[in-house]
């Protein structure tokens, strides 16, 4: 979303261009030189150059009116199209451009003057957050190009939502809540898909006959089907950690997850809450439709300084956690709080799965030679330097194991631990848990 | 809003390097005939034109390419990079205008000469005014009475130049000083 505030008058600084200022060269130095060496055909040499010079004495507005708009709608996603439009009053006789001077994970583009006489300035966000846009830089020249005037006004902050991950299966709970939705559940109800065939009793439906196999069976059968139940989910980002790349780190692909997931199961007319786990704990309860998505976007984007310290937090907010909820976890599993929250979510006998979204390692150092070259160079050569380089590989090392053997102990609770590398869809590593309803004990 | 686009044209382009090469092979002919400091300054001479030239080719080249931040770039790139932009700050037609002025000025006197090197100057000025801003010929139209008038001085100029010393010399001298004032005046921060 960008935002645009009302016109405004900015003052112009106005001074020579470049070509006035070699032409004031010309003339100043053919004059001198005339005066001083007393030759009067340099004064003639440096005659055109000053008759050039005296339309830049024309009147030059000291403010001029900028207006900003927005060219687009107020949804902006990351790597998504937008333009800012601008508009100069109040400096008829004057060209006009407008260039955008981008702010960092803003990518602009050429700017192109339309026939309304506004400017369009297309960018392009790259990143996620609430951020400025960047400076628009105007520059004014008169007709001759002798003058040249600059102002510099800021450009509206934008809104960008993080691209949401593609998720198209879903991971589907075995037994569901008795809340209508679009998810095929076990029992017999009025959904659309087909479940099994019955006797026929008394009050039954006849339109549900099935007649053919009355046919077989000699006595009337009749045709059931499975009720249609919607999910509870709620998502649990983690976003306390926050290593690698920034772009693509933790806390970027955590984003990104979670986002994914809760518009897919959106789009189901699921209920989604989410909790986000940061340096404090916010949630919102789970709740079906587009204004929910609008509300998870709004919390994911935003850091109110609301919420629950996370050192704080002993355990995750119950109201968060409706009875039969599937709890999608999108973490790097850094966080020994989180990990305790999960083992105690999974002994409440809430169905969970976690999105590990690590997909970097700590830097042991440039120049990281290998431990069989160091062991070649043996002891002698073992300079401080290769010490260090060995005992952080050695941590690095440990550093493995331990984030393995968290994963192995919330595998062995019943959590599963699929990775994500913010590149392909979530489908892919959700595929084992999408295929078949996921057992639970609700 | 139309007359000035963001292409660099070829031919002014073109242009500016006849004209930059013109004005110092005009400034330095005959050599034999000038001071001994002429030699350093036509090398000066040209290399300014060198640079001018080069500045423009950088311009035109730079045009619409992004920029890629400098703490990304490896050390010797952004070495280079910066070695380039500080090269590319210096004014080199200023100082290719004054060298020339200097060269001519170490020749004797040679009125008709040095109004017409005026003339390629400012020709070299105009044409690299029109390879900066897209421009074509024609927006010039409007200044074809300025330059004509300057022109006529120029010629005012050569005949007060051919003029012995003392017969009328002293008047234009002072014409030309409070010119100079002018100048001076146009070219304080507006």
């Amino acid at each position: 979303m960008v935002t645009a505030g009302p016109p405004m008058q900015a003052p112009v600084t106005w001074r020579l261009s470049r070509h006035a200022r070699r032409l004031v060269t010309l003339a100043i130095a053919g004059l001198l030189i005339a005066v001083l060496a007393r030759r009067p055909e340099f004064a003639g040499l440096a005659a055109p150059a000053l008759l050039l010079l005296l339309p830049a004495g024309s009147a030059r507005p000291a403010t001029v009116g900028v207006a900003l708009a927005a060219g687009t709608g107020d949804r902006l996603t990351e790597g998504e199209r937008a333009t800012i439009l601008v508009r100069v009053t109040g400096a008829a006789g004057f060209d006009a451009q407008v260039r955008l001077q981008a702010a960092a994970w803003i990518a602009a583009e050429p700017g192109v003057l339309g026939a309304d006489g506004w400017f369009r300035l297309p960018f392009r966000s790259q990143r996620w957050g609430r951020r400025p846009v960047g400076t628009l830089e105007l520059t004014l020249h008169d007709r001759w190009r002798l003058v040249q005037g600059r102002l510099r006004v800021d450009a509206p902050t934008a809104f960008c939502y993080p691209l949401p991950a593609r998720l198209e299966s879903r991971v589907v709970l075995s037994k569901l809540p008795t809340r209508l939705g679009e998810h095929p559940a076990r029992v017999a109800g009025e959904g659309n898909e087909f479940s099994g065939v019955r006797e026929f009793v008394p009050g039954d439906r006849q339109r549900r006959i099935n007649w053919p196999a009355t046919t077989r069976r000699g006595t009337l059968q009749l045709n059931t089907f499975a009720a249609e139940r919607a999910q509870v989910v709620v998502i649990l980002m983690d976003v306390s950690a926050d290593v690698g790349e920034a772009g693509t780190s933790t806390a970027d692909l955590a984003v990104r997850a979670a986002a994914g997931v809760g518009a897919s199961y959106l789009a189901a007319r699921d209920r989604v809450g989410l909790i986000s786990f940061g340096a404090r704990v916010r949630w919102i309860s789970p709740a079906a439709g587009r204004r929910q998505a609008d509300r998870i976007m709004n919390l994911v984007m935003t850091d109110s300084g609301d919420g629950e310290r996370v050192d704080a937090v002993s355990r995750l907010p119950h109201a968060a956690l409706p009875p039969g909820a599937l709890i999608v976890v999108v973490s790097p599993l850094l966080s020994l709080r989180l990990v305790e929250a999960l083992r105690e979510l999974r002994e409440r006998g809430f169905a969970t799965i976690v999105i590990d979204v690590l997909c970097s390692e700590p830097a042991v150092g440039a120049g990281l030679v290998s431990g069989a070259a160091l062991r070649l160079l043996g002891g002698r050569l073992m300079t401080g330097r290769y010490r260090r380089l060995e005992m952080a590989g050695l941590a690095r090392r440990v550093w493995r194991m331990e984030q393995d053997a968290i994963r192995f102990s919330l595998r062995e609770l019943g959590i599963p631990v699929v990775r994500w590398d913010g590149q392909s869809s979530l489908d892919e590593p959700l595929a084992p848990y999408t295929r078949r309803a996921m057992v639970n004990r609700a | 809003m139309t007359r000035y686009s963001a292409r660099f044209p070829a031919p002014a382009a073109l242009a500016v390097v006849a004209l930059a090469a013109a004005a110092v092979l005009c400034a330095a002919l005959p050599m034999h005939g000038a001071s001994r400091g002429a030699k350093p300054v036509l090398i000066v001479a040209a290399l300014c034109a060198a640079g001018s030239v080069a500045q423009l080719a950088g311009r035109m080249l730079a045009q619409g390419a992004a920029r890629p931040a400098e703490s990304y770039l490896p050390t010797l790139t952004g070495l280079a990079s910066r070695a380039w932009a500080a090269t590319a700050a210096v004014p080199w037609p200023q100082l290719l205008l004054v060298a020339v002025l200097v060269l001519e000025v170490l020749h004797p006197s040679r009125p008709w000469h040095t109004v017409l090197l005026g003339l390629i100057l400012l020709g070299y000025l105009l044409a690299l005014h029109l390879a900066e801003t897209g421009a074509r010929v024609f927006v010039l139209r409007g200044q074809l009475r300025l330059i004509a008038a300057g022109a006529a001085l120029g010629a005012v100029s050569v005949g007060a130049g051919l003029l012995p010393a003392g017969a009328g010399s002293g008047w234009l001298t002072a014409v030309a000083g409070v010119a100079a004032v002018i100048a001076a005046g146009l070219a304080l921060p507006v």
